[in-house]
């Protein structure tokens, strides 16, 4: 157990290493990328973009600036962006975190409880006209891209029909904090859930449908009908089960991934300013700071993700665990 | 200046009717105005940003010596005496400014403004590495050394102050008629002695100004209250504001926005209404909206140390072949832009009517003469190369680049378009390294002066190979041109209106030279909430937040 959490962290450090080493060098791969010249303003004079270049340490050699930058992220912890200039970003991503796993964990109850109840149904109801019915709905949930639907929703709960009863009560776009609004946390966030969740039902309820189909046909739950159990009892308690391990692993990815700054496209369309939005807006104004604090905190969250899954499988599936 | 640019406009002819200004007198003093913009500019450190975004801020929360008068016309345009009691009369052949302090001026923090307050101000342009040490104020006595060895900056004999007698006299090494201007722009504006002498970012400079900063975090919003310590001292300088309160947030995308003001969540956004927005906007709220002409144009610099444009005919012809008409309507139709071809924008000081790349030629462009365009090309004998253009990766750009690759194409050049972020295009096409043929770019004014677009965009003190800071695009540099800019400048020092003729030719010029192909005059929408009255425009800095009331 010892050497599988060890295991773990060295991998995880790794993925670290290599990613912000990756990101580092697209930085200064890139022409026009370098920030001086877009801090010291149009018509710097020489000298001028030669001071700036230094106070950001820009003239010293790539390894050392990474290393520099390293230091000042994870221990000193008082990197600052290149483009807001004076703007710590370890706080400022810490800052935004709330937002987005208020986002994706209201998400993701919808999606899950949304994603089980589809595939269910749908299985059950094998072949039948509600059947097609619920895959047709999933395709289009599935193929419609989210900023797309968020604007739809903006247009009509914010604009078109914002002064009806139908979306009278939508507050105005951004985010309220739980603990001292909540009332206004819930409202403010019901759409994005909505809006984040759509993609994902359609996804995980085609996903488990097809997987519960196969597992009807496995060998224990024939045992289970010979045993005499209702159709109902074998469908949740046996078949449901065995094909949760899919539906869990991406669950599991997913979930890391959204939290690491996944739901960018959400969270810009609505206004949240979250770890996505903060990544948005740094990939846009290139700066590098804030792109490598946002990676890095979203690889770790998809490298725990996974170990996570990993652990989940050997209790949600009992041949996991003798394989052990 | 190139502010955060103004996002792009492309509307299938949308109707927009330019608000009458004739703004209801404000009643009431109070309340809060909400202002939004898509993301933050960057620091609040009034020496270091260079973006109009910021610069509006600054402009009622800071005083400089002078500074542009906060009025909705032409006026605005006009130096006035700010901290000072008076314009200065040049002294020692145009060399020499000196000022004297108004008594009893304080700090937000409450600290009295001297004239240590000044001296150490100027200085701190240097210290910091100010975005135009190097170009505005290298003319002081004593800056050469300070560009030199910033840490160590006193600029002695260039700024000298009278502690007792409340005066500051600068000396200039050469007289510059720009220079009152070039005082009253933010990079001048006075700060605490105290102030340390590095970007100090987020953190909230004391001013002297009507408001005051409170707090400020890029990733949500900045905060502006009424300054306890101000009182009005120059109603054209620094008016007393009518809002008690100013929340700028950030993060909300122009769709949101606009719908955020329709609402009456919200009341002005700094970005541009997006393209399919202008027609609703434009007809039900037309009372909310205003359009007004900016000192600015969209051009196409075109590298005159490159094949195929190192041939002047190339670049003539290119100007040629351009149908403005075409763009204009790219940029949202005759409401939103005016077609140009000359580098001067209209209104400016110096501008004379000038159009020698159109069909008729003389003052106004009226058709494309694409004869005469593939004429020139055959004489330059540069068909058949291939040009690559450079444009930014917005909607506007990115379809003003598609239109030219076609023009390019049917002069017989083999075209391709290249749409780069639009964070980065900028300094990209500066750089000589990137070799770039053609590009798509803007400009803004600082301040209003012709220099500052000509001898600015092509100077040959404006071109530095192989640097991201060269804002000389086209690499153009001519010995008749820098000539008649020196003459120029050279009137200028005893009266700024002698050299407007002067500039007018040095126009001509470089427009007949053609290092650019100026495409067309932006305008600039303002849309406001129902509750906003008193609108006020500045031709300097646009919207004069502290003018603006609410209901």
């Amino acid at each position: 157990m010892l050497f599988a959490i060890l295991s773990r962290l060295g991998r995880l450090v790794f993925v670290m290493f290599g990613i912000s080493v990756i990101v580092f060098l697209i930085f200064f791969a890139t022409p026009g990328a370098d920030p001086a010249a877009r801090i010291a303003g149009r018509n710097a004079s020489p000298q001028t973009l030669e001071q700036v270049r230094q106070s950001f340490g820009l003239d010293q050699p790539l390894p050392v600036q990474y290393g520099l930058m390293m230091k000042r992220l994870f221990i000193t912890q008082d990197l600052t962006s290149f483009v807001n200039r004076g703007q710590k970003v370890v706080p400022a991503v810490t800052k935004a975190i709330p937002v987005t796993l208020s986002l994706v964990l209201g998400a993701a109850v919808l999606w899950v409880f949304g994603g089980l109840v589809v595939g269910v149904a749908a299985a059950a109801m094998r072949g039948s006209v509600a059947d097609k019915a619920l895959m047709a709905i999933s395709l289009v949930g599935v193929s419609m891209p989210v900023f797309w639907v968020g604007e739809v929703m903006n247009l009509l709960s914010q604009s078109r029909l914002h002064h009806t009863f139908l979306f009278s009560w939508v507050p105005p776009l951004g985010y309220k904090p739980l603990l001292t609004d909540p009332v206004g946390w819930f409202k403010a966030l019901l759409i994005p859930w909505v809006t984040l969740a759509i993609l994902y039902i359609g996804l995980y309820g085609r996903i488990l449908r097809a997987d519960l189909i196969e597992t009807m046909q496995e060998d224990f739950v024939r045992t289970a009908r010979a045993k005499g159990l209702s159709e109902g009892r074998i469908l949740l308690r046996h078949g449901v089960r065995s094909s949760l391990v899919a539906f869990v692993t991406m669950f599991g990815l997913d979930f890391g991934a959204l939290i690491g700054g996944g739901a960018l496209l959400t969270e810009v369309v609505f206004g949240l300013r979250g770890v996505g939005k903060m990544t948005y807006d740094a990939l846009q104004t290139l700066d590098l700071p804030v792109i490598l604090a946002t990676v890095l905190y979203a690889s770790f969250f998809v490298v725990a993700a996974n170990a996570l899954v990993d652990a989940l499988y050997a209790v949600i599936d009992p041949r996991v665990r003798d394989a052990h | 200046m190139r502010p955060r640019v103004l996002a792009a406009l492309l509307a299938g002819g949308a109707v927009l009717t330019a608000w009458g200004a004739s703004p209801t007198l404000a009643q009431e003093k109070g309340g809060t105005l909400r202002l939004l913009a898509r993301a933050a500019a960057g620091t609040i450190d009034p020496h270091i940003n260079y973006t109009l975004q910021q610069w509006q801020i600054f402009y009622i929360a800071y005083d400089g010596l002078v500074t542009f008068r906060k009025a909705g016309d032409q006026t605005g345009f006009e130096v006035v005496a700010d901290l000072a009691e008076a314009l200065p009369t040049p002294e020692n052949d145009g060399k020499t400014y000196r000022f004297k302090l108004r008594p009893g001026i304080k700090f937000s923090n409450g600290q009295d403004l001297t004239t240590d307050d000044v001296v150490a101000s100027f200085q701190r342009i240097f210290k910091v590495s100010g975005p135009t040490a190097g170009t505005f104020y290298n003319g002081i006595v004593g800056a050469d050394k300070c560009l030199a060895a910033p840490a160590d900056c006193t600029l002695e004999g260039g700024v000298v102050a009278d502690k007792a007698a409340g005066t500051v006299t600068i000396n200039l090494s050469a007289p510059d008629g720009e220079f009152l201007q070039k005082l009253a722009v933010p990079h001048a504006y006075i700060v605490p002695a105290g102030t340390a002498s590095s970007d100090q970012g987020t953190t909230p400079i004391p001013g002297t100004g009507a408001y005051a900063i409170q707090s400020y975090d890029p990733n949500a919003a900045l905060k502006l209250a009424r300054n306890p310590n101000f009182k009005e001292w120059s109603a054209e300088a620094q008016p007393e504001g009518m809002v008690d309160e100013i929340s700028y947030d950030f993060g909300l995308t122009e769709e949101a926005a606009v719908t955020a003001i329709q609402n009456g969540d919200a009341d002005w956004m700094f970005d541009a209404p997006p393209p399919d927005r202008l027609a609703e906007i434009g007809t039900q709220y037309a009372a909310q909206v205003s359009l007004h002409p900016l000192s600015a144009m969209w051009y196409a610099p075109m590298n005159t140390r490159l094949a195929p444009f190192d041939n002047a005919k190339a670049r003539q012809a290119v100007n040629f072949a351009i149908d403005r008409n075409a763009l204009v309507k790219l940029f949202g139709g005759a409401n939103l832009a005016q077609p140009a071809c000359q580098i001067l924008p209209p209104g400016f000081p110096g501008y004379t009517p000038y159009c020698p790349y159109t069909a008729a030629p003389g003052t106004t462009w009226s058709a494309p003469d694409m004869e005469k365009a593939k004429a020139l090309v055959a004489e330059s004998g540069t068909a058949g190369q291939e040009v690559k253009i450079i444009a930014e990766d917005t909607v506007v750009s990115r379809a003003v680049g598609v239109y030219l690759q076609d023009v390019l194409t049917e002069l017989g050049y083999k075209a391709s378009v290249q749409p780069i972020s639009q964070n980065l295009q900028f300094t990209y096409i500066q750089n000589t390294n990137n070799k770039v043929q053609i590009s798509i770019s803007q400009w803004f004014q600082d301040y209003p002066s012709p220099s500052n677009f000509l001898n600015v965009l092509f100077s040959c003190a404006s071109f530095h190979p192989g640097s991201d800071a060269s804002v000389n695009i086209a690499g153009f540099c001519d010995e008749a041109v820098e000539a008649k800019m020196k003459e120029a400048f050279a009137a200028g020092v005893s009266d700024a209106k002698a050299a407007l003729p002067v500039w007018t030719e040095v126009d001509k010029m470089v427009t007949d030279a053609a290092p650019a192909a100026v495409l067309f005059t932006p305008k600039r929408v303002d849309f406001v909430s129902s509750r906003v009255q008193n609108f006020t425009f500045s031709p300097q800095f646009y919207a004069i937040f502290s003018k603006l009331a609410v209901q």
